[in-house]
């Protein structure tokens, strides 16, 4: 049960690489994309339903290994800065369109993804007891690989050419290392079996709508034109 | 002020703001829902006019919602992990259900609401919304379990130095959140009820154009407060017996926290009377225009008693984090610095002031320009044709 768990988190942590991954990726590549609004356009319907991965990731940190959430007041300062980014990127797309100018977001967007992009870094050579200028640069590849993807995202989107999967598979890499490097002891602080038992028993109904209501916006928006929201 | 406080006060601070903003969501989501659901039916211009503009009303306060709640998930991590260390078995579950089978589901259906428009089936897309609806509810439903644990630890047994979960059923039927859920979701309905009022009342005073989409509204707006405020009274009242049961001093020697519960006892009531002699005169609300300044002029008390709500609820719980077992002071993470707390305390509060002021501006915009130029649901600008 320890091990089925550790695997919905690891899944759901590489599912927000791979998929809020392009949005963050095609937010840091804003100030050189000539046709910012059909960019946000493309990513606009997906950043809902991407971005809700990482707060899934911290739902089941609490749940299940709640031992292990440690993590984040052992690395207070990438955390508050990926949260202020994180919240930052979200009011940019939300304002852009309607408050100031949208320059003045735009470049909210593309400094606030890359902000964390950072606080990734940081946070993921933390875990492993690296030092801050590491993670630093662990931050500079995971954003350089969300650029990637984000740049192939918006090929396959806007021009409809080519397949994901590997910027994808790329842009999960950052977060698959540092899994693989404390699997061990993550499962080792897992919640009491019977815990996990209800929330196994809980969670299993969803399965089903959760992979459902994914699909059904790959399929609604993955092709047609770009609307216009954000 | 020591770092406790300041933990403390951050918490308040956002846990407010991201308050203020979820009420909201919960009174107006439903509406919208029946709103886009009348427009399915018939088809109608003003149905569809009505649906876009109180719908985009609805998602500029959304967004606003997830921003401060993404802050408040993780704070728990960042500032309390005593809490998780002592009770991080019984108080994970509720939370982890929250994200997994509501949020989730919430945040990706309104994905497809909003950018559903010309593109989804229309019942399906009536559907996300009803779908957006009820995930906000069971949101509500795990959060109000996670809290209902820290007033009275149901469910729960001692194990050494930590708690362990022991009935989860017992969790769910905690007297603590028995009729403080019902509480909350007519609050809701209560804050919805006003917005809709009072918003159509700017409307009809101004004599704007939309005269027949606002009258409309502000019927509805007047049953929704009408049935928000009987019930948020009554549930409220409801309460007394559980919750002295099993914290019979909540609000002995808490000042703060009795304070609290006596200005929301005197605003639910007068909020009752109003809505009570509005839903008498609803047949003419619309056109006596004498009405709808007081109408604009008590909108903030909803908004106002809910905060003292929480006031009461949060304060009468000093100074325990959880009830009889596990003090505030205890819950602090460990070692968390005066530095530290105080850049996260300027980063969160600082940050989510400023956007939620600018929310505010712009949902009163939105409502200022009317019906007439809304960019939810708005129709795609053609392809641009192909040229060589």
């Amino acid at each position: 049960m320890d091990i089925l768990w550790f695997g919905v988190l690891a899944l759901l942590l590489i599912g927000y690489f791979t998929l809020e991954g392009f949005d963050l990726g095609v937010g840091m590549l804003l100030p050189l994309t000539p046709d910012r609004d059909r960019a946000i356009g493309a990513i606009g319907p997906f950043v809902l339903a991407n971005e809700v991965w990482l707060i899934a990731v911290a739902g089941v940190l609490f749940g299940a290994f709640p031992a292990c959430e440690n993590v984040l007041s052992a690395n207070y300062e990438a955390v508050v800065l990926l949260l202020v980014s994180w919240v930052l990127r979200d009011a940019g797309l939300w304002f852009r369109r309607r408050l100031f100018t949208r320059a003045f977001w735009e470049w909210t967007i593309a400094v606030a993804s890359f902000g964390v992009c950072l606080a990734w870094g940081l946070l993921l050579a933390g875990l492993g007891g690296f030092s801050v200028p590491f993670g630093l640069l662990y931050g500079l590849l995971v954003a350089a690989l969300f650029v990637m993807h984000g740049r192939r995202f918006l090929d396959w989107r806007l021009t409809g050419g080519g397949s994901l999967l590997v910027t994808g598979a790329l842009a999960a890499v950052p977060a698959i290392v540092p899994l693989v490097g404390t699997a061990g002891a993550v499962v080792a602080n897992a919640a009491p079996s019977a815990n996990l038992t209800v929330l196994t028993f809980m969670v299993l109904p969803f399965v089903p709508v959760l992979a459902g209501a994914q699909i059904w916006v790959w399929r609604a928006f993955g092709k047609g034109p770009v609307p216009a929201y954000f | 002020m020591d770092v406790l406080d300041l933990a403390r006060l951050q918490f308040a601070m956002t846990g407010s703001l991201h308050f203020l903003f979820v009420v909201l969501t919960l009174g107006l989501a439903p509406l919208v829902a029946i709103m886009h659901t009348r427009y399915a039916r018939t088809g109608s211009t003003l149905d569809e006019r009505a649906t876009r503009f109180w719908g985009q009303i609805y998602v500029t306060n959304y967004a606003l919602g997830i921003v401060t709640g993404i802050v408040m998930e993780f704070q728990f991590g960042l500032s309390w992990s005593g809490l998780t260390h002592y009770a991080g078995d019984v108080f994970g579950a509720p939370l982890a259900l929250e994200t997994l089978i509501a949020f989730f589901l919430e945040s990706t259906f309104l994905g497809l609401w909003i950018f559903g428009w010309h593109r989804l089936p229309k019942w399906l897309h009536v559907a996300t919304i009803w779908l957006v609806t009820i995930t906000a509810y069971a949101s509500a439903f795990w959060i109000m379990v996670a809290n209902s644990f820290l007033q009275h630890p149901a469910g729960s047994v001692r194990d050494g130095e930590v708690l362990r979960l022991d009935d989860f059923g017992a969790l769910l039927t905690n007297p603590s959140l028995s009729m403080a859920l019902p509480h909350v979701l007519s609050a809701g309905l209560t804050v919805g009820g006003f917005v809709v009022m009072s918003a159509s009342a700017y409307h009809l005073f101004r004599r704007t154009p939309d005269r027949e989409l606002f009258s409309r509204s502000l019927r509805m707006g007047v049953w929704t407060a009408f049935a928000g405020t009987m019930m948020v009274v009554g549930f409220g009242f409801a309460q007394f017996g559980p919750v002295t049961g099993v914290q019979p001093d909540k609000f002995v020697d808490r000042p703060l926290a009795a304070f609290g519960l006596g200005m929301m006892i005197l605003i639910g009531h007068l909020l009752q009377l109003v809505a009570l002699v509005l839903v008498i005169l609803v047949k003419w609300a619309p056109r006596w225009r004498f009405l709808h300044p007081l109408i604009m002029l008590v909108t903030p008390l909803p908004f106002i008693a809910a905060i003292l709500g929480w006031i009461a609820r949060e304060e009468g719980r000093q100074p325990w984090m959880i009830w009889e077992r596990l003090t505030v002071a205890d819950a602090i993470t460990p070692g968390l610095t005066g530095g530290q707390i105080t850049v996260s305390f300027v980063a969160f509060v600082g940050v989510l002031t400023l956007l939620a002021v600018a929310d505010y501006v712009l949902i009163v915009r939105i409502v200022r320009r009317g019906a007439h130029e809304v960019a939810l649901g708005e129709n795609p600008a053609p392809a641009p044709a192909l040229t060589f």
